[in-house]
């Protein structure tokens, strides 16, 4: 790698070496029963180069021919994309707890055993079909850049997840835990799945109408790729962002608090530099529902005269192949700071209402715009603080910034979610919902 | 090649096992409006072996032919793994072994086109809809995808083909105040470059219509009867029912497995549904799947009845039904999975006046704009539409996004058109992406979809 940035470093102005190495191993278990165990070993280097303001970038997966690999880079230069910024030269980044060596030492046979007794206490606890799995990766990153950036990092990562299928529907309650090292499924957590569970095997259709939603950790994903859209420094340079002019102004409910803290390791995935290798920081995004900022990669930061906020990632929400693709603004470690009602306080407060439990649709639609229509599948019903049953064919639409400002409170527990996001359940009014009948 | 993979092959302690190395060459240049974001030529290439195993069946993606010894050796001790885990041990069914070498037939091998020329072609797409002032945006990728894969397996097939997929796709969007609306474009195949040249029209019309939407009304929601146009009749056979026929989605949810059994009713008497990837010159088109069948069509519905599915190998033989050649990967960094080929809905006699006049009160919906199915429910977003009264088409609409239930859906199809067209464009994502996944259909009359407006 060090003899690739010499050469591309002699035939370039600047130039920049990522590397990614990654193992990872899964085991899925269908219908309560083993269906795949999984490995991959999936290794690449890219190369990116700064010539009279244009960018060359090339890739491979093993590097044999530096020279090929530059020769490709060299080649991309002449199509005339821009590059106006300067590669950062960070020398040491943020110690951070990203990598436990318990995660290297996970077999298939861990992971086999972990989705195995989720399934069996799930399978005794509910009449569902039960889906359950259990992951685990380890990848090391490295940053080489001619201005003297030499940075690497050790990252695992952990998981579980499950969900109880609504026998006939193909749709479920599903939760996911994550961790460094081996992410064992809580017993509170599956007792909130079989609870809700239970509590949606009979079918009802509702009328429509403006109700009460209250958006789960696996149906937030539809608020989450809006607010991401609309924050990014890329939306607001394209002028597709409808909050460009709006920075300091309140777009959300004053009960909302949004940020991005790539540093907290208390999570898994935490990083110490982006894979330009900028320096990560906390970064606030919305306070109390005030617009206070837009995340950054180097390139449109300089496009729009800002500074890079160290959110410049390779692979976006399409494609986690950090090899192939160059870097762009994307944030991954949000935050939604939490309220004070649990789940049971959030139902009690709902007089009509559906708790999303899943969406489909999430991807489609106006998403810069904030705009959103999905389909409920599964959702569960609430008359009078009570869930009634799971509501059959339905849909719910809005706009995020009309919707997130009717927030009417915020959940006490913290769940994964979208893309390393981090949030509570989370309780609107006036969402509308519509029914067959 | 096949001599080195038979080398690594060696020595490996497995009942069955199959190892798949590919190349894959891609070219993409991309816009963010008069921004030239992406040119670029690359290539990867990379090794995917599945092992079975005393009734266990496991797989290993891996990029350094160095780590052969030790992905082979942890597929065969994950098959092992699997099989002491099992109750039910994982069965192939008998495939014929196969050995060619096939290359399809390209109207203009992109690979010979100089790269300033595709350049200059994307360019003189993208500047179609940019001259246009109420255009703030367009995101317009040239994409050519060259697949060369080297398939083999224990019983002795050896396979070597080739895949080619160019496209020209992304989004226009205009603004009027504050209200912003985009539209999808979309051009390819896979059977050279020849499916990019000359389609300057396609984005004249896609501008024309992203304007026009700027002061189209939004759709208001509620139940409606609709006549659906040829690429949201397709996205409708993929998205609502088309998951439901790859047989490893049914295969492990009881309840849906036994409503479709084959046989059973599912759809009105005048639906019939097919997926046939072997149609020459579409977008879906291939030989062989990633397992070493050759794909052959599936007659999926006839007259409303299921009567075929789609398999690999562990699913015909868990279903005891015929091998389709639909076990597919996206490339060299998975094993593959039940996927669809080119499914569509074939035509009936109807012309589209006809459906008009048959419509009566209702929406005419157009392109389709995304879709998701989650069981039974599926949902998909339409780019643009029309309000239709008394059989006449009135105003454009906005902001449609449709949902349904798979079985219902099936039923309220009415009236099938005589028109029918594929898609040119794909990509279908079930943990990992085929961009090569074909739809289509004539227009069609569903009574009674959920629109869901905003």
């Amino acid at each position: 790698m060090e003899k690739l940035l010499e050469m591309a470093g002699r035939a370039a102005d600047q130039a920049e070496v990522f590397s990614a190495e990654q193992s990872s191993s899964s085991a899925t278990f269908q219908d309560a029963k083993l269906y795949d165990i999984r490995t991959n070993f999936l290794s690449g280097v890219s190369l990116r180069i700064i010539k009279d303001g244009r960018l060359g970038f090339a890739y491979t997966r093993n590097l044999k021919d530096r020279q090929g690999l530059l020769d490709n880079a060299l080649d991309s230069l002449r199509g005339g994309v821009e590059a106006h910024y300067d590669l950062p030269d960070t020398r040491v980044g943020k110690s951070l707890a990203t990598y436990d060596p318990a995660a290297s030492r996970l077999s298939s046979s861990d992971l086999t055993d972990e989705a195995k007794r989720i399934c069996e206490i799930l399978k005794a606890a509910s009449a569902g079909e039960i889906m359950a799995g259990a992951y685990v990766s380890v990848d090391s990153l490295r940053v080489l850049n001619s201005r003297g950036a030499d940075l690497s990092q050790r990252n695992s990562l952990a998981g579980s997840y499950s969900s109880i299928i609504f026998p006939g529907s193909g749709s479920g309650i599903g939760r996911e835990v994550r961790s460094r090292s081996m992410a064992k499924m809580p017993d509170n957590l599956i007792s909130e799945m079989t609870d809700l569970f239970k509590q949606g095997q009979k079918t009802v259709q509702p009328k429509g109408g403006r109700m009460k939603v209250l958006f789960m950790p696996e149906s937030m994903i539809t608020l989450l790729w809006r607010i991401v859209s609309g924050l990014s420094g890329r939306s607001v340079y394209e002028k597709i962002s409808p909050n460009a002019a709006r920075l300091g102004q309140r777009i959300f409910s004053p009960k909302l608090t949004i940020y991005d803290d790539p540093l907290n390791d208390a999570c898994p995935g935490a990083r110490a530099w982006d894979d330009e290798g900028v320096p990560c920081k906390k970064l606030s995004l919305i306070e109390q529902g005030v617009l206070k900022g837009f995340f950054y990669d180097l390139k449109y930061a300089e496009k729009m005269s800002a500074a890079s906020t160290g959110h410049g990632y390779r692979g976006d929400i399409w494609s986690g192949d950090p090899v192939t693709v160059k870097p762009g603004p994307f944030l991954g470690h949000l935050f939604m700071e939490p309220g004070t009602a649990s789940l049971a306080k959030l139902i009690s407060q709902m007089d009509r209402g559906i708790i999303i439990e899943g969406v489909m649709g999430a991807h489609s639609g106006n998403i810069p715009n904030g705009d959103y229509s999905i389909g409920i599948g599964p959702g569960l019903y609430v008359e009078n603080g009570q869930i009634v049953g799971r509501v059959k064919d339905a849909m719910a639409a809005g706009n995020i910034y009309e919707t997130l400002s009717n927030v009417v409170e915020v959940g006490d527990t913290l769940y994964p979610s979208f893309e390393g996001a981090r949030v509570p359940p989370l309780l609107c009014e006036g969402v509308s919902v519509t029914t067959k009948t | 090649m096949f001599d080195k993979l038979e080398k690594m092959l060696a020595g490996a302690k497995a009942d069955y096992i199959d190892i798949r190395y590919e190349e894959v060459k891609e070219t993409a240049i991309g816009f963010s409006g008069k921004e030239l974001t992406t040119l670029s030529a690359n290539a990867g290439d990379g090794y995917v072996v599945r092992a079975l195993d005393q009734g266990g069946m496991a797989s290993v993606a891996f990029t350094r032919p160095e780590e052969a010894e030790a992905a082979i050796r942890a597929a065969a001790e994950n098959a092992s793994l699997f099989s002491r885990n099992t109750a039910k041990p994982v069965r192939m069914a008998k495939a014929e072994t196969v050995r060619d070498t096939y290359s399809p037939k390209l109207g203009e091998d992109p690979r010979q086109i100089p790269i300033t020329e595709k350049l200059e072609l994307v360019r003189k797409y993208n500047n179609i809809p940019l001259a246009q002032p109420k255009v703030v945006n367009t995101s317009i990728a040239y994409s050519e995808v060259y697949r060369r894969k080297y398939y083999m397996n224990s019983e002795g097939s050896r396979i070597q083909e080739d895949l080619v997929t160019t496209s020209v796709r992304g989004l226009i969007t205009a603004r009027e105040g504050s209200l912003t609306q985009n539209i999808r474009v979309g051009i390819g195949g896979s059977d050279g470059f020849g499916a990019v040249r000359g389609q300057e029209r396609h984005f004249e019309e896609k501008t024309k219509l992203v304007l026009d939407l700027l002061s189209a009304e939004p759709v208001k929601s509620g139940s409606y009867s609709c006549i659906l146009n040829p690429s949201l009749a397709g996205v409708f056979a993929h998205e609502a029912f088309g998951h439901f026929s790859e047989a490893d989605i049914v295969e492990t949810l009881p309840a849906m497995r036994e409503r479709m059994t084959l046989g059973a009713t599912l759809g009105n008497g005048i639906l019939n549904i097919i997926d046939d990837a072997t149609r020459p010159g579409q977008l879906g088109f291939y030989k062989y799947d990633d397992e070493g069948v050759a794909v052959r069509p599936v007659q999926l519905i006839k007259n409303g009845v299921l009567s075929g599915r789609l398999h690999s190998r562990r699913t015909a033989a868990e279903f005891g039904e015929p091998l389709s050649g639909h076990c597919v990967a996206e490339d060299y960094r998975y094993a593959p999975i039940v996927r669809m080929g080119t499914i569509y809905i074939q035509p009936g006699e109807k012309g589209f006046d006809q459906l008009l006049q048959s419509l009566g009160d209702g929406l005419y919906l157009l392109d389709a704009k995304g879709g998701q199915t989650s069981g039974e429910n599926f949902t998909f977003g339409a780019n643009y539409g029309y309000e239709v009264r008394q059989g006449k088409i009135g105003r454009m609409v906005r902001d449609i996004n449709i949902s349904g239930n798979l079985y219902q859906t099936l039923m309220d199809i009415s009236s099938v058109g005589s028109d029918l067209r594929l898609s040119q464009i794909g990509g279908c994502g079930k943990g990992q992406s085929n961009i090569r996944s074909c739809n289509g259909g004539p227009h069609i009359i569903i009574d009674n979809l959920i629109v869901g407006g905003i």
